[in-house]
């Protein structure tokens, strides 16, 4: 038998070796006898002395060649091993996921808030700057400068707390006055004013599940040269389908605010059945959402504003009555009572 | 205010639908509130004629009557009313009827006697207590006048009516009267009302010297006063038809004098009055009260008056509070035959004020304050005198003694059609407005498209251009308005940068798990001033409804407080409460009012879970909230925080924070003396003031790159006596640790058995790094050398 016909014994045998090696430990066996310094190839090149000149370099480049083939090949086998050993290894660490997992607390933002900041980012779309103003008023911004001077029969519908002996100050009944505080420093030769005015509001009502003593509102004012009560219905109309559906329809019905002539009541389309009339909305098919009207001229007169040249609209909503109504809630006293199962209701992300 | 649908038909041709006329006042005047047809749910209720009556045999007080229904055979029925009698023509509810509340009345026995059906009060048949006249309140309803037996008694008792009830806003007092919902109506349905023209017949016998006046007020108080005089009244009960008139506006029937006085009032808006005349003596006097005079109203203790009070008296006693109520001391009384009639008008703001001081509001002063229509004075005395004159067979003297007669000068606005447009967004023609104001009875005088509208009085809500253009707005349609958004010069929105701030606060406090709560601003004195660090003079209500809400809160913590021991009430005792809201008080006599932000944690630091991970809320936890609050709103340098007492907190768990040398709010655990009876065991609560630090310059973020060369950090383990703190020692450390020690944290502290007692051991881990090229061993060699040795000689530790 030559030297040629033994390599290629070895080579095959070798290689049928590696390819049956089971573990890497078998393996590492299998490359020690065929590659390693007492290996099989190793013998071959040791016994090259007694070749001829001629066969000698031939007989290295063969053995080198199944060297590195067996090499390739043994790496080739280790990788597999080693993916099945990590299978197998895995396959112990399987674990049951249907365990639930390890609960965080999530934290809720309270329903006024997000009724108020869904509002506030729609508005603040349109172009209107959010401005805020005190919860403690000076009658004359809370009363006189949006034309409801003493005893005028409109205090009545808004008993007010006053913080002073004198009655110069009280809790703001309205979110109002920040209109006739911005309405002072505004300058429309610049610009035209847009704003809205969330915040808390103060009455003498005592606290059931309908009225508070505390509760919030969000007054909307826009005041220009050509600002109409049909741009009053397009404003609204779209706060109403931002925040109570696109589908739904207002109207408006006369009221009176002093602040505005003409004023108006804006009922919605009832969410709840659609304006066929159900038990929500009494069966009228609409539901009172907010008031609002023209700004009277003696408020902008006040305020020092032309009310021949300027014009325009204010809204008032109460964000506790929007979240009553798009959320349901029966009891007003829930929003300031922070019974945590009520609370976090609120948490997930809804329209 | 109640207003007839059958009413409205004396003065108008009024043949819509009920309810459809109620919606569309509703959509063009005055919100109609409820809808009411008395008659409504009844059934088989007629009149009855008592023929014959016998005491009950097994009973003392329930008789059996005999009654003709209008059938063949009398129907027996039983009935235990104490003002039964024969020949009564009453009210039966026949067996199978309906009363009110939807009650069904069956044919049955009552101790054994048959009774077909029930003779009914009128509150059975759903009449209010309010309005049922006394005599008849507690027995059964007697007819005064025989009607045919079986005939439904809807129509005879004005319940065939339709009541529909005007919300009327302050300014739209002019329809407080049917002549003013007439005008309303008429407007609406472009109808012209056929108001009632008085007629008088007059006495021969001239009223002159029977009653002298003196009025010593001025025209401001008292503007029109004026007065007619009757004789020979017979008092008695009104006719049927007047009576169920009144009951359906809400006035309970008294007799013929009273009864129009308020029909009189109820039609033409006129509040009036009248006295007896045998009763007054000496001259009538029209003035302010003086102090010490007092007023007597019916069933009340007297009513001490003031001298900004308007009265009606004669040389003894007080006979009204002007514009209010009439005392008991000239009233009309069954024996009354000579009559002074009143009709006046008084200062709204006067009467409003002597209602409200004495708690008398009435129809005539809720009328006075809103408004009154000054043209009609004369009218409704007029009318009074008719109407009392024909119920109760009176005289009228001939003449009317008008002691005042003010009159005002006649609303006219000018007005352009373009005006309107321009605010209503509308293209009305000036032929479409002068239609609307015609409707209104407005005079209209237009010249091009300039209009001269003249207002009548009794709509004195009318006053500026603007109250117009809401008259043609509500008018012509608000559904007809088109619907369009503003355009206008773009503007900027949006929130300035204390709301944008706040609204990220909020958000991080939610990202940390917190449930944001609103709590109320008035709070009880004590709460108000706790956990505070000191407080400052409250802001208190001038009258306060309840101890619970008087005064306004100085801190937030008080409040997440009551919401934590109400949620411990129900056993919700795992908390973390957030709440970012107002603070006040007052400072050198100005209110101040700062948004504050507060944090309460209590219980567990996570919901229960299998792997039992979870402990309870601790200091160090909270204050690591704290100080991620903190770093996360960019204020990251040069806060510190120092043991100092907050009030309500727990005097040695409890620390003040600093940014610099502001005072900006306090982290620990509430003093458990603050948790009375609560299920709640360790609390812990934070509160920082938003406005403070927010007016802290925070230097703006520059971008820097990651570090290139690697950190090295060395571990430090400190022997230190259990006095020294944390931050002494880090002041230690950061002072001498070089310019490339960047971090330093505690990794471990430990105190027990193994170390000597007042001992601890606190372990640091030092990070340093040279951000330039790769820092040597030997540099972070003598930075360590340095701080062990600044350690040892200033603050007496050695380095383990």
């Amino acid at each position: 038998m030559s030297v040629f016909d033994h390599i290629q014994t070895l080579k095959d045998q070798g290689l049928t070796q590696i390819k049956e090696a089971n573990d890497l430990d078998t393996l590492n066996n299998i490359r020690v006898n065929l590659t390693g310094k007492k290996g099989e190839l190793t013998k071959v090149l040791r016994s090259m002395k007694d070749l001829s000149n001629e066969e000698r370099p031939k007989v290295g480049q063969v053995v080198n060649e199944v060297r590195d083939l067996f090499a390739t090949e043994i790496d080739n086998k280790k990788e597999q091993l080693q993916q099945a050993e990590l299978e197998a290894q895995m396959q112990k660490e399987a674990i049951d996921v249907t365990l639930p997992g390890k609960e965080s607390y999530l934290g809720s933002h309270h329903l006024i808030n997000i009724v108020r900041q869904d509002i506030e980012e729609f508005c603040v779309s349109l172009g209107y700057q959010v401005i805020t103003g005190p919860e403690v008023e000076s009658d004359h911004y809370n009363f006189e400068m949006m034309n409801i001077p003493k005893n005028h029969p409109a205090r009545d519908m808004q008993d007010t707390f006053y913080v002073d002996a004198t009655h110069e100050h009280l809790m703001r009944s309205q979110t109002s006055p920040v209109q006739a505080r911005t309405l002072e420093k505004h300058d429309f030769s610049k610009s035209p004013l847009k704003m809205i005015s969330p915040g808390k509001v103060y009455r003498r009502d005592d606290d059931d599940a309908t009225h508070s003593h505390q509760f919030n509102q969000l007054e909307g004012l826009v005041i220009d040269e050509n600002i109409t009560m049909a741009h009053l219905k397009g404003t609204l109309q779209a706060i109403a389908q931002h925040v109570f559906g696109e589908d739904r329809e207002i109207r408006l019905r006369p009221s009176y605010f002093p602040f505005t002539e003409p004023s108006v009541e804006v009922d919605v389309t009832c969410f709840a059945c659609g304006g066929k009339g159900c038990s929500t909305c009494k069966s009228t098919g609409w539901i009172e959402v907010l008031g609002a009207g023209m700004v009277h001229p003696n408020v902008l007169e006040n305020a020092g504003v032309d009310s021949q040249k300027y014009g325009g609209f204010a809204f008032g909503l109460g964000l506790d009555r929007f979240a009553i109504l798009k959320y349901g809630v029966s009891d007003i006293r829930d929003f300031y009572l922070n019974d945590v199962r009520f609370l976090e209701q609120f948490r997930q992300e809804a329209k | 205010m109640l207003v007839s649908y059958n009413w409205l038909k004396d003065y108008l041709d009024v043949t819509v639908d009920p309810a459809d006329l109620a919606e569309t006042i509703t959509r063009t005047g005055i919100e109609i509130e409820t809808l009411e047809h008395p008659q409504e749910g009844l059934k088989k209720i007629v009149v009855g004629h008592v023929l014959s009556l016998k005491n009950h045999e097994d009973s003392d007080h329930l008789r059996v009557a005999q009654v003709d229904v209008g059938e063949e055979e009398p129907y027996q029925i039983v009935c235990g009313a104490p003002n039964i009698a024969e020949d009564q023509y009453v009210i039966v509810a026949l067996p199978n009827s309906r009363i009110a509340g939807n009650e069904k009345i069956k044919k049955g026995k009552l101790r054994g006697v048959v009774s077909q059906g029930m003779i009914c009060g009128l509150q059975e048949i759903g009449f209010s207590d309010s309005v049922v006249p006394e005599e008849v309140k507690d027995g059964i309803y007697v007819f005064e006048d025989a009607i045919a037996p079986g005939t439904e008694v809807y129509e005879a008792l004005g319940m065939d009516d339709y009541i529909l009830d005007f919300d009327i806003t302050p300014n739209r007092a002019d329809t407080l009267s049917m002549e003013g919902a007439a005008y309303e109506v008429g407007a609406i349905l472009s109808q012209n009302p056929n108001l009632k023209i008085p007629e008088v017949s007059e006495d021969s016998q001239s009223f002159d010297s029977q009653v002298k006046v003196s009025l010593d007020l001025d025209e401001s108080a008292v503007s029109n006063y004026r007065l007619r005089y009757l004789t020979d009244v017979n008092i008695a009960k009104s006719p049927l038809w007047m009576q169920t008139r009144l009951m359906n506006a809400g006035t309970r029937p008294v007799n013929n004098v009273v009864d129009a006085l308020q029909y009189a009032m109820i039609e033409m808006g006129q509040p009036l009055a009248a006295f007896d005349a045998d009763k007054i003596e000496g001259d009538l006097q029209v003035r302010f009260a003086k102090s010490g005079e007092t007023i007597q109203l019916k069933d009340q203790d007297p009513i001490e008056l003031g001298t900004e009070d308007i009265v009606i008296a004669d040389n003894q006693k007080i006979l009204a509070l002007g514009g209010v109520v009439t005392s008991t001391a000239a009233e009309v009384d069954e024996k009354t035959t000579s009559l002074v009639l009143q009709s006046a008008i008084y200062d709204g703001a006067l009467v409003r004020k002597s209602a409200q001081r004495h708690g008398v509001r009435t129809d005539s002063s809720a009328r006075f304050e809103k408004g009154i229509n000054w043209d009609n004075t004369q009218k409704a005395i007029d009318y009074l005198a008719q109407l009392i004159a024909e119920n109760g067979q009176a005289k009228v003297l001939a003449g009317t003694k008008v002691i005042r007669d003010t009159q005002k000068s006649p609303v006219v606005i000018d007005i352009t059609t373009a005006r309107i447009n321009h605010v209503l967004g509308t293209e009305l023609s000036t032929a479409d407005i002068i239609a609307i104001f015609e409707r209104l009875q407005f005079g209209v005088v237009a010249e091009g498209d300039t209009l001269s509208v003249s207002v009548p009085a009794r709509r004195f809500d009318i006053s500026i251009d603007a109250d117009l253009v809401e008259e043609v707005a509500r008018l012509y349609g608000y559904d007809n308005l088109p619907t369009v958004l503003p355009v206008v010069e773009q503007t900027i929105g949006g929130y300035d940068r204390q709301q944008q701030a706040l609204n990220k606060a909020r958000d991080l406090l939610v990202g940390f798990g917190l449930d944001e709560t609103i709590n109320y601003s008035l709070t009880t004195h004590d709460k108000a001033i706790s956990f505070v660090k000191e407080a400052k003079d409250v802001i208190a209500l001038d009258w306060p409804m309840t101890k619970e809400h008087e005064v306004l809160r100085q801190n937030l913590v008080s409040g997440l407080l009551d919401s934590a021991v109400y949620n411990a009430a129900r056993k919700q005792t795992d908390l973390r409460l957030f709440e970012q809201g107002r603070v006040f008080s007052q400072e050198n006599g100005q209110n101040q009012e700062v948004d504050h932000i507060a944090g309460l944690y209590a219980g567990q630091n996570r919901p229960n879970n299998w792997q039992n991970d979870v402990k309870n809320f601790d200091f160090y936890e909270v204050k690591g909230q704290v100080e991620a609050f903190l770093k996360a709103m960019g204020f990251t340098k040069a806060t510190s925080y120092v043991a100092e007492p907050i009030k309500g907190m727990h005097p040695t768990r409890t620390a003040a924070i600093y940014y610099g040398d502001q005072y900006v709010g306090f982290v620990g655990q509430i003093d458990p003396r603050e948790l009375p009876k609560t299920k709640l065991k360790e609390v812990y609560a934070f509160e920082l003031d938003m406005e403070t630090l927010l007016s802290i310059d925070v230097e703006p973020t520059v971008s820097k790159e990651a570090p290139k060369y690697p950190a090295i950090k060395r571990d430090l383990s400190l022997l230190v006596d259990e006095a020294i703190t944390n931050s002494q020692i880090t002041s230690v450390i950061d002072e001498n640790g070089g310019k490339h020690l960047r971090d330093v944290q505690v990794f471990d502290v430990y105190s027990g058995d193994k170390l000597e007692v007042g001992k601890q051991s606190i372990a640091y881990q030092l990070t340093f790094q040279d951000f330039a090229q790769t820092l040597k061993d030997d540099s972070v060699n003598k930075a360590i050398e340095a701080i062990t040795q600044a350690l040892t000689s200033e603050l007496n530790i050695s380095v383990r």
